[in-house]
């Protein structure tokens, strides 16, 4: 379906609203997801929405409507309604907030796929999900199996007054499985693969990868030996992470605080603030010298991957943190212009019917040189943790605690007992100075987290965080269960 | 669109089936959103749209397909699709037969035409109110104030028809001082109930006592936590009246109904019908929706209910199921907790060593069966001593398990409506005694 006569309806209609700068963002997307509880199926869903959603730059000030209306009438509507709302807030504003973007594309982008899902049939699918949730029951302890495939495919089709023209064909994909065991008075749970499964850019290869069926057993196992397993003690301990949960460390404590929008307190009175500001840019040794984290938003595996941003921006490398200095920030046009700098395409909305905003976007830690084996070696006294089960961070992004599904003692260099409920906590530039080792790119892997949750209204968006497991010295463990 | 619009489009929709139950909801949505920062407004939104979603059951076989595609092909498209996924699906022989729905009357100011007709115009007008508070003080605000209407229609092959429409407004805001920070929030149904000069003053009040915030130690200490602080903590306690939480094992309540488990004050009830929080009187399977008591004076009564879960575990279906598929189980969407009988100033009066809490954030559960969430302090605490607040006090993440905090709780004698992204319900102030501290910050 072409929507170019659609968008030069739409965009004269919002310029002769008097709006100089408009953008229109037509979206397909289908949603299938597939969720097998205990033997059975408890989701089987397919869904398909589309709309647009206009911004129309009005005195400064940005208006947003969406509408699934395709009619000219409709058309006519969302685009007026844009631009009365742009003009709404201009006849309050005590300052120019917005400009158009500096630059226009015309351009095409695919996500690269080895299989596209919708080659395997339905039967197939699910399955799959109903073998790997029946191998999760290896014990009457086990009280919940789940298992689950959730597929994405987007159509975006962005247009400007300014002469953008973008096309793109997005597709992600991703799969877990979990398990439930109950028994004396407790309960603990394990996930795989990480926390929340395996969600990447890509086709039917992505669920091919996460192998639920082949770790199911494993996973149950571990989470009915969590029922008998020791507390993890409370005190100071050198701690290992395992990848998924250096993936959420990141998420929260490096990804959110370097949201521009953030930083400029435009997230202040929900999400919060951020102690990355703007006057800390190259001066605050943020982590140890074996911290650098990017945003790539061209790796082809990255959740977050796209070919332009929902502003339009070209994807490309960016750096936020080099050798453990802060040297940048997510961005958009706006909060980009305020530090001098260009957007690093960083924007995305949920869908057609939301207004896009900053994102995290594939934010990756930098494998470093030891072998993920190797950094056990000189830990005396410590805990390996995997997965998490619990994540919290004030709303500065400075002092942290999560808990993770699952833990092992560590001592003299070798993993040793189970543990239980493994909480950790700290204070963010502290925390990430204290790295002394990241684990190479053998156990490198691109987490995808598809809810990260930001904004108002809120908005669900689809994040990566690209890590492999580091070594922390002297954190304070056991902190959620009164340590 | 209206809901002769919607039960016409439903219709439409259920004369497409062929074998099988079928059910059919459609939802109608239009909201508006302008947010502010830095006294400006940098976010102005609205949106609007219509999903139609079919569950179709085939021989106990069960498949969702939506669009918001509304013409004849699209439709004929989502219900071929549904039956399809059904037929794939292998059966399940607990599914039982649809709800056959009942009578089931919107409570009264559900919906309000003020609000329906707000205008980005009227919007503007409450945020500018909001900031010449804010440029009084000196400080900057940041906040939103939202109006929106909807409506769903559930119809389904077995004849249940039901139908609600609803409006809702709301305004937050957050004030930013030198080296403090206040917060106020308000929503109704009916727009011209907010006044956003008085929550606004409000939050700037917030903000202004508590400069110069001291540090305190973390440990145990008594609390008096305000209506925003103490409803998003018993927010995290809902899903443990779920009967799939029951069935599974997750929900306290596995340790026995008719117990004791809180304070002999506390009253917690699922009620649609408060004036405070009026909303849908049916669920989304059409079935009616019960007023529950689950807690009645600290001893655990009833948990809810959905179709599915009442076939499977042989009990009434209280009607609270959520929109298919749901893998969540049925939820208490509209929590009250009931007063005490002493106003705040009373309770804070009779603290000699406390602190006043007007708000969490970034509350998560750290052990389920247990109820242990942590958090943190936000936006104007206050430390109490010999029955006055001296002070404001630096944030504080906290440790505790909700079980245990409303076995040693006393509540306030007014309620409040508050909310966030996941909750909305009406709640008291609360005193708790031995809240657990575990860190603090420097702001």
């Amino acid at each position: 379906m072409s929507f170019d006569a659609l968008a030069a309806r739409a965009l004269d209609t919002a310029s002769q609203a008097g709006a100089s700068y408009a953008d229109i963002r037509f979206e397909i997307a289908r949603t299938e997801r597939i969720e097998v509880r205990n033997g059975v199926l408890a989701t089987l869903s397919d869904s398909t929405s589309r709309g647009y959603g206009m911004r129309a730059l009005v005195d400064g000030a940005w208006g947003f409507a969406a509408s699934s209306d395709l009619s000219d009438a409709g058309l006519d509507r969302t685009a007026a309604r844009a631009a009365g709302i742009a003009r709404a807030g201009a006849s309050i504003a005590r300052r120019r907030l917005g400009e158009a973007p500096p630059a226009a594309y015309v351009d095409t982008f695919k996500t690269p796929l080895a299989r596209d899902p919708q080659d395997v049939p339905l039967g197939d699918r699910v399955a799959l999900l109903l073998e790997a949730e029946k191998a999760l029951h290896t014990s009457p302890s086990i009280t919940v199996g789940r298992a689950w495939i959730d597929l994405w495919s987007t159509e975006k089709h962005f247009y400007s007054t300014i002469g953008s023209k973008i096309a793109q064909s997005i597709r992600q994909s991703g799969s877990g499985i979990q398990a439930l065991a109950v028994g004396d008075g407790d309960l603990q749970r394990r996930t795989f693969p990480g926390d929340i499964g395996l969600y990447k850019s890509g086709g039917w290869e992505v669920i091919e990868q996460a192998q639920l069926r082949e770790n199911a057993e494993r996973i149950a196992e571990e989470a009915v030996a969590l029922l008998r397993a020791p507390q993890c003690p409370s005190g100071t301990f050198d701690i290992i992470l395992g990848g998924s949960q250096m993936s959420l460390q990141m998420h929260e404590s490096c990804g959110h605080p370097a949201e521009l929008d953030r930083v400029m307190g435009w997230e202040a009175n929900f999400s919060g603030v951020s102690f990355l500001e703007i006057g800390q840019l190259n001066k605050l040794q943020y982590g140890s010298d074996l911290v650098t984290i990017v945003i790539d938003n061209t790796i082809p595996e990255g959740l977050a991957t796209v070919g332009y941003d929902d502003e339009g921006t070209k994807s490309g490398v960016s750096d936020v943190i080099r050798d453990g200095l802060l040297v940048g920030y997510e961005m958009s046009n706006d909060t980009a212009r305020t530090i001098g700098r260009r957007s690093n395409g960083c924007v995305r909305a949920q869908s057609w019917e939301f207004v896009p905003m900053i994102r995290m976007c594939n934010l990756n830690l930098l494998p470093g040189k030891t072998p993920f084996e190797h950094l056990f070696d000189d830990v005396d006294d410590g805990i390996y943790m995997e997965s998490n089960r619990s994540w919290s961070i004030d709303d500065h992004r400075l002092n942290f605690q999560f808990g993770c599904e699952i833990g092992w003692e560590v001592k003299n260099g070798k993993r040793g007992r189970m543990l239980k409920n493994p909480t950790y906590g700290g204070v963010t530039p502290q925390f990430w100075n204290s790295c002394d080792a990241v684990a190479d790119e053998r156990s490198w892997v691109p987490w995808g987290t598809p809810n990260c949750g930001k904004g108002e209204p809120m908005q669900t968006g689809r994040t990566a965080q690209c890590a492999a497991p580091a070594r922390f010295r002297a954190v304070r463990v056991g902190v959620g269960y009164g340590g | 669109m209206d809901s002769e619009q919607r039960e016409r489009l439903a219709q439409r929709v259920l004369e497409r089936a062929a074998g099988g139950e079928t059910e059919v909801m459609v939802a109608w949505s239009s909201s508006e959103l302008t947010r502010f920062t830095h006294n400006a407004v940098h976010q102005n939104v609205a949106d609007a749209d219509v999903v139609v979603k079919v569950r179709s059951i085939v021989e106990k076989r069960t498949g969702v397909a939506s669009t918001n595609l509304l013409d004849d092909a699209s439709l004929d498209a989502v219900v071929r699709r549904a039956s399809e996924i059904a037929r794939l699906a292998p059966q399940d022989a607990g599914q039982p037969e649809l709800p056959r729905g009942g009578a089931a009357k919107t409570p009264e100011g559900a919906f309000m035409s003020t609000t329906a007709a707000a205008t980005p115009e009227q919007r503007a007008q409450m945020a500018d109110a909001i900031f010449r508070v804010a440029e009084h003080h000196g400080y900057w605000c940041a906040g939103f104030v939202t109006t929106s209407c909807g409506g769903v229609t559930i119809a389904n092959s077995l004849g249940a028809r039901a139908s609600f429409d609803g409006t809702d407004s709301g305004v937050n805001v957050k004030m930013n001082a030198a080296d403090s920070t206040g917060f106020g929030e308000g929503y109704d149904t009916d727009v011209r109930g907010l006044d956003a000069h008085e929550i606004a003053s409000r939050s700037a009040a917030k903000a202004k006592d508590s400069a110069a915030p001291r540090s305190v130690e973390p440990g145990e200490w008594t609390v008096i936590l305000e209506p925003a602080a103490f409803g998003e903590l018993v927010s995290y306690l809902a899903d443990h009246f779920s009967a799939q939480s029951v069935e599974e094992g997750s929900s306290f309540l596995c340790d026995g109904m008719d117990k004791r488990y809180f304070s002999e004050g506390v009253t917690l009830s699922d009620d649609y019908a408060h004036p405070l929080n009026p909303g849908m009187p049916f669920d989304f399977e059409g079935q009616p929706t019960q007023r529950l008591a689950l807690v009645e004076n600290g001893i655990a009564r009833a948990f809810v209910t959905d179709s599915y879960y009442a076939a499977r575990m042989k009990r009434e279906n209280t009607g609270h199921a959520l929109p298919a598929p749901n893998a969540y189980g049925p939820q208490a969407t509209h929590l009250v907790i009931g007063h005490g009988s002493k106003p705040i100033n009373e309770l804070i009066a009779e603290t000699k060593r406390g602190l006043l809490v007007t708000r969490f954030w970034y509350i998560r559960t750290v052990d389920q069966k247990k109820a242990i969430v942590t958090g943190m302090t936000r936006d104007g605490t206050f430390l109490i001593e010999n029955g006055e607040i001296t002070g404001g006090v630096r944030n504080l993440r906290f440790n505790q398990s909700i079980i245990e905090a409303l076995a040693r709780c006393e509540l306030g004698n007014a309620l409040h409506r508050t909310g966030g992204y996941s909750y909305s319900l009406v709640a008291p102030a609360a005193k708790i005694e031995g809240f657990r501290f575990s860190s603090g910050t420097d702001f």
